[in-house]
């Protein structure tokens, strides 16, 4: 964003302002930078644009219904007064959604649209499915200026095109989400958390496959090699003072049936060698910090260094991750069993990119980079560049809510639109 | 036919020969289908109320074949209509007069099993059981299991998102596949996603999944398979009361259990089940619930004994526990046959897919009921209690003149009321031409023009599989068409900084 220039910022009450407000946007030819709480505006290309559509003030639970699992919201709503009012029924959003603060060093944990248009899922991810799949409605502004609805308030609904789907993880380019509907989940009674010292990436990732391709129903798979340790990190408290690599995998459910499960896949993990065991508030505390990746924090040893997310099919991650690690001298955390590589990487002025895009492009992956300067971001593509035909499908798909891209205009991509 | 499909080419039907030599030319051999008697076979699907032969038949076996006829269609003006397997209960493969019908039947290879990263790679024509069946040695399985699994086609399954009795804990279609190719109207070949848990960009193998072949036509698909449980488990539980039965599904997911499948039947439906298989069905409750629960022993043990203190403390007036798998087996096999076992019962019936907010249903159970008395029509109903998906079966009679008008109008006005009470029109079976002409009982036109202006961004002459889900087509160039509101800011009073 230019600062130098004086910023309109408009802060929405209803739905209907914000048709207001992307109808003069229209006519005005004005683009607008959509955000709730801003603690994502780091991520992504910076926008050509100095007029702001500020949701906050869109905050209301519209309905909360725990025993239909769902909850309706307004898409301002903060996301930890949410997550502390799904609590007290002992409800959760599966996916785990990211906590991005801690990593871009922002304050605010954000809202419930920003988490959606975001659609940064946890280490649940490998069980329990991403931002997208727990969408189940939302009312949005298109850049037609038209309130629309897609979906429904029921969990199992095949009525029209499910454009859920693509306004989770658009960042806003789409259209502005003002209520949206999610499903809830129980919280599990118990979780334990094997842990497995000392493995290299390669073991660690074998590890890792055989936990997930067994019956016990994983819900967690993760490695910190040793390097991952040298930043003091919240979260790890005496595991990170062992100085060894960690692999942790994570068993949840009734509690008789977590500490059984645990104890059958420590037998079938033994040739890795002997896990132990954490239980429920430990092992909930090495899962948030893994989930927030916070030996990367901002506030850490590494704060300073571009930080990608890299998708790639899980088996593949190991090999990925510490060929990257040993060409840049970066660091490396691995998630969803190989499937998703968090790698800090040693400042430079791409960022390391052509390194990281070239390995995820090997192995059909493909590589975001969520945290770095902007000045790095003005060289590099944020995020990943598709191959042409589906990048042209994605630009009609785009126009076909925005045509004039007044959304968001530049957020995904360097120059793609003036 | 109570439904109006676009209107027919007479230009393109006029080409008809030459139309037929061209797609030979694609396709060579038996592989384009143009005689009366052959084409029978696909001139309906599921929804065998509706019955339209196709301009042609056209059976290709590979993606370029797929291809080359889709751009030849699109560059002639020519309708193509994509089908699997035919199980289609909304009619989206029924045929056009004046369109090609494309079958993807002869896409059979299973591409690649990669139990490292938990993925199967498949041509669609393969059926959803095949692709358990191909990794089952290995113990793991495709989750998603709609009723036909035997029959329909993974191809299919991801056009229209089927579900099946296990969504409720793991997910429809859409939760379980990863990507696919897919050869657009155009005849552009585009790959989606591939083995990784998520795609860059827009989340479009999201927005194919359950577009009922709308968007394009898929030649492979990428899905995740997960391990069989060790072992499950299942309650079968009546109650003299439908809101009993409600409450008691109700108290389940309120004690945070989800389990494997949760199916309730009401008593029409449960003595048409017991007269056609004998499953030791209780006659004298007005609801049966089974309950399957899965995972390890340990679990499902503890789980049980939990739903049945449940189950008791909602009146329940028998219950029983299966103790082996033929037991588990015998539970289920009345509601596995509950659709054929109605139509023992019934010369005809209807089968109908509302999706409902689990609480609304002894009030839809009652407006079901009071329906089947305005139309004098009967009624059984099965319903997927866990994710509140209902399927009333209508029962009627074809050959008794105006019994059909009167079914499908009672059809629908269930359906309208699944909306009222704040569900929705389909949860499993697609839209389809079946619930077409009640799309605006659900959206609005703004909402409908911009899924159809989706649809252009994938097709912009709406040469694929028209005459499905929307009502009213328009034109892409009018969809497109920007309202010009008044200029400058027109909201004094918003709060600015």
């Amino acid at each position: 964003m230019d600062t130098g220039s004086v910023v309109d910022t408009l802060k929405v009450r209803d739905a209907k302002d914000v048709e207001e407000v992307v109808r003069a946007a229209i006519a005005n030819e004005q683009p607008l930078e959509i955000i709730g709480h801003g603690s994502k505006r780091g991520i992504g290309h910076a926008m050509a644009t100095n007029a702001v559509l500020d949701l906050s003030a869109l905050n209301a639970v519209t309905s909360y219904e725990p025993n239909e699992l769902i909850i309706t919201l307004q898409a301002g709503a903060p996301l930890a007064d949410v997550l502390a009012l799904i609590d007290t029924k002992n409800q959760q959003f599966a996916f785990e959604p990211v906590n991005t603060a801690p990593l871009l060093g922002t304050p605010a944990l954000g809202t419930i649209g920003g988490m959606i248009a975001a659609g940064l899922a946890g280490p649940r991810r490998i069980r329990a499915g991403g931002a997208r799949d727990h969408l189940l409605g939302a009312h949005a502004v298109s850049g037609f200026g038209d309130s629309f609805k897609t979906g429904g308030k029921v969990v199992k609904n095949v009525t029209g095109y499910d454009l859920c789907k693509l306004l989770a993880g658009s960042w806003g380019t789409l259209s502005v989400m003002t209520e949206v509907t999610l499903k809830v989940m129980p919280k599990p009674e118990a979780e334990r958390t094997l842990l497995l010292r000392g493995l290299d990436d390669a073991a660690a990732n074998k590890a890792m496959t055989a936990a997930l391709g067994s019956p016990f129903d994983v819900s967690g798979a993760a490695h910190l090699p040793k390097s991952a340790f040298r930043a003091k990190t919240d979260g790890l408290g005496d595991l990170a003072g062992q100085d060894e690599a960690l692999t942790v995998l994570r068993l949840e459910g009734i509690t008789a049936s977590a500490a059984h499960r645990a104890n059958s896949l420590r037998e079938l993990l033994a040739p890795f060698g002997t896990a132990t065991l954490i239980e429920d508030a430990a092992s909930a505390a090495l899962w948030a910090t893994i989930r927030d990746v916070l030996p990367f924090a901002a506030s850490g040893a590494l704060g300073a260094w571009p930080v990608w997310r890299i998708v790639c099919p899980p088996a593949s991650g190991a090999a990925l991750g510490s060929q990257l690690a040993r060409e840049t001298g970066g660091d490396v955390i691995y998630d969803w069993g190989g499937g998703l590589i968090w790698a800090a990487l040693p400042p430079k002025g791409d960022a390391h990119a052509p390194a990281v895009r070239m390995r995820a492009n090997a192995v059909g992956g493909h590589a975001t980079l969520i945290q770095a300067a902007e000045d790095v971001r003005r060289e590099v593509d944020v995020f990943h560049r598709q191959a042409p035909g589906i990048a042209a499908l994605s630009e009609r798909v785009r126009a076909s809510f925005d045509p004039k891209a007044v959304l968001n205009r530049g957020r995904l991509s360097r120059g793609a639109v003036a | 036919m109570a439904i109006m499909m676009p209107a027919s080419d007479q230009a393109v039907l006029a080409r008809r020969a030459e139309i037929v030599a061209a797609l030979r030319a694609f396709v060579p051999g038996e592989g384009v289908i143009d005689t009366p008697a052959e084409m029978r076979a696909y001139e309906s699907d599921g929804l065998t109320a509706y019955r339209q032969p196709p301009m042609v038949v056209v059976l290709p076996d590979t993606t370029e074949q797929v291809s080359l006829i889709l751009k030849y269609c699109a560059g002639q003006g020519i309708k193509v209509v994509p089908r699997g397997s035919g199980t289609s209960l909304s009619g989206g493969a029924l045929p056009l007069e004046d369109g090609v019908l494309l079958g993807l039947g002869k896409f059979k290879r299973i591409r690649e099993i990669d139990f490292d990263n938990r993925v199967v790679v498949t041509e669609p024509g393969v059926t959803n059981l095949a692709i358990s069946q191909a990794v089952a040695h290995a113990g793991f399985y495709y989750a998603p299991d709609p009723s036909s699994q035997i029959a329909c086609s993974i191809g299919g399954n991801v056009a229209e998102n089927s579900g099946g009795v296990h969504c409720l804990k793991y997910g429809m279609t859409t939760n379980n596949v990863l990507g696919c190719e897919i050869v657009l109207m155009s005849g552009e070949i585009l790959r989606i996603g591939g083995k990784g848990c998520e795609n860059p960009g827009y989340d479009l193998m999201g927005v194919i999944t359950g577009s009922e072949g709308l968007l394009g036509v898929i030649t492979e698909i990428t899905v995740r398979i997960l391990q069989k449980p060790e072992t499950a488990r299942a309650l079968m539980v009546g109650f003299a009361e439908v809101e009993a039965a409600g409450e008691c599904v109700a108290r389940i997911i309120g004690a945070g259990i989800i389990p494997g499948g949760m199916e309730m039947m009401d008593k029409p439906a449960i003595h048409a089940a017991e007269a056609f298989v004998h499953a030791g069905y209780p006659l004298d409750v007005e609801a049966l619930l089974i309950i399957e629960l899965d995972g390890p022993k340990i679990e499902v043990d503890e789980l049980i004994t939990r739903v049945e203190t449940i189950a008791r403390g909602c009146g329940s007036v028998t219950l029983q526990i299966s103790n082996s798998e033929a037991e588990r087996n015998l539970f289920w096999a009345g509601r596995k046959a509950a659709f054929p076992a109605v139509g023992r019962i019934s010369p005809d019936y209807l089968c109908m897919d509302g999706t409902i907010p689990r609480g609304a249903l002894p009030k839809a159970l009652a407006r079901i009921r009071e329906l089947g008395e305005k139309y004098q029509l009967g009624c059984a109903n099965v319903f997927h209690a866990g994710d509140g998906n209902l399927h009333p079966l209508i029962l009627y009679d074809a050959n008794k003149p105006g019994e059909i008008e009167r079914a499908e109008a009672f059809g629908a006005d269930i359906l309208r009321a699944c909306v009222e009470f704040g569900g929705v029109l389909t949860g499993e079976h697609g839209v389809g031409i079946e619930k077409r002409d009640l799309m605006p009982d659900m959206f609005s036109e703004i909402d409908l023009n911009q899924q159809q202006r989706l649809k252009c961004a994938f097709d912009s002459q709406g040469l694929l599989n028209p005459g499905k889900v929307f009502p009213t087509l328009h034109r892409c160039a009018e969809l497109g068409r920007m309202h010009v509101h008044a200029g400058k800011l027109a909201f004094p009073d918003l709060p600015r900084f």
